[in-house]
């Protein structure tokens, strides 16, 4: 048997330091793969003897990309642990926010860090800019840059970018690769939206900065949120800021149905083998998220809570994250140790020691049967999980939610493909953009729902009874959570005399790209590359497009 | 390759058909877009015409990306319009479309090929204990692929916190030992540009400034060019009258935090933050932490994550076992100097009361006027 | 420097002496340092900790204002009287550097030593007619070290809203010496409380060593004369 072993280090078009290794068998398929988080900062360490009222701000700088979860999860296990409940208005906000960071971060990712894998940029020279026009039109009616003209004018700074010789961004790639099957017209297209995608993602995240002051990492509060209402005020939250809000949220409305949506549909229709590929664990997790009746309440959640095995959509399994025998997260693959004797711990009785035992760098090739990871395995009752849009939108589908019943069906329709094709790459894929869609739908509704709030003359935002660490248990324990972009986020913290005894941060990018566990299962990356074929193993255009699917956060994943 | 590092934007664009009158018009708008005067733009329309685009080496370290996040939103200039026009962003592990091997290819061949005529960025930093493997690229350190890209650039601008003074990771207890670029790299100009992250218009201002003038720009004590780093957030700030007028927060969400009053007492660290944040503000304008009612938590200064807790006015002490503020520190210096004064005082009167004073009483005084020093 | 250590005219048995030994510029220095430090102390706590709140509209209300320019002022009135002393240290009588402390002396460390037992055994032990060696110390570390520590730090302070204006130029070195900008007022602010404890130990040592020696010590800081009796001439040694 071949053991052809292609390394791919760095992954590019990611967040942090992701490595890659696939062995291939004789005909250039996918027989075992190896996934390495090669960074590791330690933040779960600094955290510890700090105020528990600052967590959210150290969290929050886990990850730029995904700016704001961490921050939410933060706050949430603090006041978890000391048992204060926010306001309606903090919790509607901190939605609104979140669900931007859901509509920026996936638009970006489509665009900017995975269409690569499917968009031939120099192909793109040889597009006809009427027939360009034409298909743009065709694609997507009511989206106005669409003139020949306009793909004229973008077609001559792609020359001259091209022909300079400096690819910059884009040099060295695989273009020309068989893989790639768009014809020109969709690859100029696809540029195009690329840099109006890019114009654009500055603008929705202003909502951020409304109310949290900046985007990347806005401010967050335990009890609330800082930015007070006062409609009468010309130093607050008050109708202008309002409005601006809502401006921004119709805008984005439009990029996600006008752009985003028939552009995934678009390329997708091309490339339905890949359908076939990139499936993975079959196992999926949420913890859901949106509170529409405070955070205590998950049956009320937009996102529901739930667990579902073996691709068994007929049944949602119950997802308790405080269980002890539930989430557990073991390092027999990873370059951490565990307390004489323990295998697995729940992330309140977690621990974060650091043991190097990988090859001197530099390294040409990592070991899979010792540790070879920055990352934990994290497990839920001993399964491998994958955790993320599809996890969300299949739980919400299989839940009997009408809305992702909804988008689900219509895209499948669309694409004339059976629910089981959701159980790939592609499928991933487009969950991220079926729940985008929904997501922008909900930020509106959300928006709505502040309206409402305030005018029934609630303007509360925050709640600060138990501000003060003496009002404070002298010990105690939260979980926090949130479902970031990437997927299932947990925070679990310990308290002990108003300092920070202990914090364990569980992270979607660690269920999706964590290393074998003790008994040897692969995490989502890894079992999600199996079977594939490579047309050319030293092009490894097929890994990038499976591992971008899953849109790795390696900061996050290793914390 | 070689072909593009001699040629001048403007030559480029007149190689594409672009004429001189369009090229004016850009020079204009990139001047306007950098904040300049008009009377400026001539110096952008020399600078465009006789320099040749500079090829731009990203890494990424120890980090969060933010710094990227915040470098893609810009509004003036577009960072499209810089990625497309000014520079060649040859290597950034976050944007490239190339992998692996393909990618690291692309930075030895700047390295050997162009020594000292690239620019570095370095977003996020290095661990340097135990070897560096807290951070590796292709199977190597970190910090050998920052020192060996380092060794042959023209110039370095550190991005973010991370880069210039270490930010989150190397708070204490710094696990990996972690350290900010300056502290890694001598023998080459380091530009800091600290800010978790900085500011957008900040990032793309100050690239723009040195391929327009083709100079550094002034840096201050730290290393932070004084364009944008010379003023503090509390100088510039909207509610900088309430502060002088002693106008407090109390208490989140109180009367004074809807009508805009000083944070000052929620921990601002506005009085101690050289940054923009309150002139140019954040996402084109829109606001910045202040302006949405939370204190700044400082974080463009160095060890800023170690100078909490951020609610509080002044940094925490940290003592052995203990974290206390600086008054507790003093109070109880001040209680145990009570103390030892009553402790003395009352042995004192307990002495007199016992023996007496047995000193013998002198009558009278005679008058010494002479001074004889 | 001639022996100051010996009065000229000891007064017989059982009768005092005056002498004059604090020169005007002495003692208009204390008092002002001394007005100085309490006023910088307390309206600094109140920058740390500004506790009124007044109501009505900002632009005619400017307690915090107030208050930090009156730090300000004292701090400038505490730089100049603190500079004029540091004159004084060489143009004054040789009391004026009475509270030097002569480390390779052994005769002021056996002072000292003898001054902390004296003071002790709350014994009355020996005397001296200027700063007795502990004093000294404790005016050249609390007063002077401290607060040049003080002035470095508060005047790096007072730079920061101009850091290339006159001050900035001066003394904002300090500000990367101390590692931020945050770190400076931390330092500033233990500071502060140094001088507090100084002068609780002061003021009860003053009334204590004047009402044990009987040398009219405190009134001495305002007329500048101090008593001494038949047995006080062999004390001040290490300073001539
Ligand atoms: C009721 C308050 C005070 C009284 C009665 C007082 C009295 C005196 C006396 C009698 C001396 C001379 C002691 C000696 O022979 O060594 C002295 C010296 C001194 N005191 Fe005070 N003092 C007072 C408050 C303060 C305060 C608040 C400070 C400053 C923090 C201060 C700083 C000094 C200094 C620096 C000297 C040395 C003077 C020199 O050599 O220039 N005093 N004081
Ligand atoms: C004995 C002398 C002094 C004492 C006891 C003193 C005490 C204090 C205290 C307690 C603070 C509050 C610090 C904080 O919590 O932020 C402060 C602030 C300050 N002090 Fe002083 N100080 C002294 C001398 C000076 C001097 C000589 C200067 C020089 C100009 C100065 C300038 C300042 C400045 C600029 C501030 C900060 C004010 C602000 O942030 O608005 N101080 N001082
Ligand atoms: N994985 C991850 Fe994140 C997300 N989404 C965090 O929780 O990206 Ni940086
Ligand atoms: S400086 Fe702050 S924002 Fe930038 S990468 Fe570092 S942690 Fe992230
Ligand atoms: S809010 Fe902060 S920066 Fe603004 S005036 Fe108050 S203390 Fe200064
Ligand atoms: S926290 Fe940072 S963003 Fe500006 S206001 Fe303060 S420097
Ligand atoms: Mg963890």
């Amino acid at each position: 048997m071949s053991t052809q072993r292609v390394v791919v280090d760095p992954i590019t078009r990611i967040e942090g330091h992701l490595r890659v290794e696939a062995i291939l068998d004789d005909s250039n398929r996918i027989r075992d793969a190896v996934s390495s988080g090669t960074m590791w900062r330690g933040i779960e360490l600094i955290l510890e003897g700090r105020d528990p009222r600052d967590a959210w701000a150290f969290c929050e700088r886990i990850c730029g990309v995904c700016t704001t979860v961490h921050a939410l999860a933060s706050v949430r296990a603090v006041e978890d642990a000391i048992g204060t409940r926010v306001p309606v208005n903090a919790d509607i906000i901190r939605n609104i926010m979140f669900l931007t960071q859901y509509v920026q971060d996936h638009v970006i990712h489509f665009y900017h860090l995975h269409a690569l894998d499917w968009v031939d940029i120099v192909s793109a020279l040889k597009a006809d800019p009427r027939r360009t026009s034409e298909l743009a039109q065709t694609v997507s009616p009511h989206w106005p840059k669409s003139s020949p003209g306009y793909f004229q004018d973008l077609l001559g700074t792609l020359k001259t970018f091209v022909e300079s010789g400096q690819l910059g961004l884009f040099d060295n790639a695989y273009w020309g690769h068989p893989a790639y099957k768009l014809p020109p017209e969709a690859n100029l297209m696809a540029v195009a939206h690329y840099l109006e995608a890019l114009k654009w993602q500055k603008e929705i995240i202003k909502i951020h900065t409304v109310f949290g002051g900046k985007n990347p990492h806005p401010n967050y509060l335990v009890g609330g949120m800082a930015s007070a209402i006062a409609l009468e005020s010309d130093h607050a939250i008050n109708i202008e800021r309002l409005n601006m809000v809502r401006t921004l949220i119709t805008d984005a409305i439009q990029i996600v149905e006008q752009l985003y949506l028939p552009d995934l549909l678009a390329i997708a229709s091309f490339y339905p083998e890949w359908t076939q590929y990139g499936g993975g664990l079959g196992n999926y997790l949420c913890y859901g998220d949106l509170p529409q009746a405070g955070i205590d309440d998950p049956s009320k959640f937009l996102f529901p809570r739930g667990a579902i095995l073996d691709r068994n959509l007929s049944e949602v399994l119950e997802v308790d994250p405080r269980d002890p025998e539930g989430i557990r997260e073991e390092v027999a693959h990873s370059w951490y140790e565990y307390p004489e004797g323990q295998e697995a711990l729940h992330p309140w009785e977690g621990t974060t020691k650091p043991n190097y035992t990988g090859p001197k760098p530099p390294y040409e090739q990592l070991d899979e049967q010792g540790a070879y990871s920055w990352l934990k395995s994290p497990r839920w009752k001993g399964h491998a999980m994958e955790v993320g849009p599809l996890a969300r939108m299949l739980v919400g589908y299989a839940s009997g939610r009408e809305e992702f019943r909804e988008v689900v069906g219509e895209a499948l329709g669309r694409l004339k493909l059976p629910a089981t094709a959701l159980f790939s790459t592609l499928g991933r894929t487009a969950a991220r953009g079926l729940e985008t869609r929904l997501a922008v739908h909900w930020l509106l509704a959300e928006y709505d729902r502040l309206i409402a709030n305030l005018k029934a003359g609630d303007t509360a935002t925050a709640n600060t009874e138990r501000w003060e660490p003496s009002t404070w248990p002298a010990e105690c324990r939260g979980f926090g959570f949130t479902e970031a972009p990437r997927g299932a986020l947990g925070h679990w913290v310990t308290i002990r005399d108003g300092r920070i005894a202990a914090y364990q941060i569980v992270v979607p990018s660690t269920w999706n790209a964590s290393p074998r566990d003790s008994r040897g299962q692969h995490g989502a990356y890894e079992a999600a590359l199996l079977g594939t074929p490579m047309a050319r193993p030293d092009q490894p255009v097929e890994i990038l497009r499976t591992i971008h699917s899953f849109d790795p956060c390696l900061a996050c994943a290793s914390h | 390759m070689d072909r593009r590092l001699r040629e001048t934007t403007y030559e480029v664009l007149s190689r594409h058909g672009v004429d001189r009158r369009r090229f004016l018009r850009y020079c204009t708008m990139i001047t306007a877009a950098m904040g300049l005067p008009s009377s400026m733009v001539s110096q952008v329309v020399q600078a465009m015409e006789s320099k040749p685009r500079i090829p731009v080496i990203w890494l990424h370290g120890l980090e969060c990306t933010c710094c990227s996040e915040s470098f893609i939103r810009s509004s003036h200039p577009l960072a499209q319009d810089i990625i497309l026009n000014m520079i060649s962003l040859d290597y950034d592990d976050t944007l490239q479309a190339a992998a692996g091997h393909q990618v690291e290819e692309i930075r030895r061949r700047l390295i050997e090929e162009h020594p000292g005529e690239y620019l570095l960025a370095v977003e996020g930093n290095a661990p340097t204990k135990d070897g560096g493997v807290y951070c590796t690229v292709g199977g190597q350190t970190f910090l050998d692929v920052l020192l060996e890209t380092a060794e042959h650039a023209k110039a370095i601008v550190a991005w973010g916190s991370c880069a210039s003074n270490g930010c989150v990771q190397a708070a204490r207890p710094n696990p990996t030992g972690a350290r900010p670029v300056h502290e890694l790299v001598h023998g080459k100009p380091v530009i800091n540009v600290p800010g978790c992250p900085p500011i957008a218009e900040v990032m793309t201002g100050v690239l723009t400034y040195v391929l327009t003038f083709d100079r550094l720009p002034e840096l201050d004590r730290f290393g932070r060019p004084k364009m944008f780093y010379g003023h503090r957030v509390h100088d510039k700030c909207q509610r900088r009258a309430f502060f002088d007028a002693g106008q407090f927060v109390e208490q989140w969400d109180d009367e004074g935090a809807r009508q805009g009053w000083c944070l000052y007492k929620m921990g601002c660290r506005g009085p101690m933050t050289y940054n923009s944040c309150s002139s140019i503000k954040w996402n084109n304008g829109v606001s910045f932490p202040i302006g949405s009612g939370h204190g700044c938590i400082g974080c463009s200064e160095n060890d800023f994550w170690d100078n909490g807790p951020f609610y509080q006015h002044l940094a925490g002490v940290p003592l052995p076992g203990v974290e206390s503020t600086p008054d507790t520190i003093g109070k109880i210096a001040a209680g145990a100097a009570a103390v030892g004064v009553a402790a003395h005082f009352g042995s004192f009167v307990a002495k007199r009361a016992l023996f007496g004073d047995k000193e013998s009483k002198p009558a009278d005084a005679t008058k010494d006027t002479g001074d004889e020093a | 420097m001639s022996s100051i250590s010996r009065p000229v005219n000891s007064p017989p048995p059982g009768y005092f002496a005056q002498k004059y030994v604090w020169q005007w510029p002495i003692r208009v220095f204390h008092w002002i340092n001394a007005l100085a430090v309490l006023v910088l102390f307390s309206s600094g706590l109140y920058i740390w900790n500004p506790i009124l709140v007044p109501a009505g509209e900002p632009w005619n209300r400017f307690v915090m204002a107030t208050v930090r320019k009156i730090h300000f002022a004292f701090a400038m009135i505490f730089v100049v009287n603190f500079v004029w002393r540091i004159y004084w240290f060489w143009m004054g009588n040789n009391y004026a550097r009475s509270g030097f402390p002569f480390v390779w002396r052994r005769s002021w460390w056996r002072d000292l030593f003898r001054q902390m037992v004296d003071y002790l055994k709350l014994e009355r032990g020996h005397r001296h007619l200027g700063h007795n060696a502990l004093g000294g110390l404790a005016y050249t570390v609390f007063v002077i070290g401290l607060g040049w520590l003080q002035i470095l730090t508060g005047l790096a302070l007072y730079s920061e809203s101009n850091p290339d204006g006159f001050w900035g130029t001066l003394v904002g070195w300090v500000i990367p010496l101390a590692g931020s900008s945050m770190a400076v007022r931390v330092w500033h602010h233990l500071f502060a409380w140094g001088f507090i404890v100084f002068s609780i130990l002061h003021v009860y040592i003053v009334f204590y060593d004047g009402q044990q020696y009987r040398n009219g010590l405190i009134s001495s800081m305002i007329s500048g004369y101090k008593f001494y009796e038949a047995d006080d001439i062999d004390h001040d040694t290490w300073i001539s």
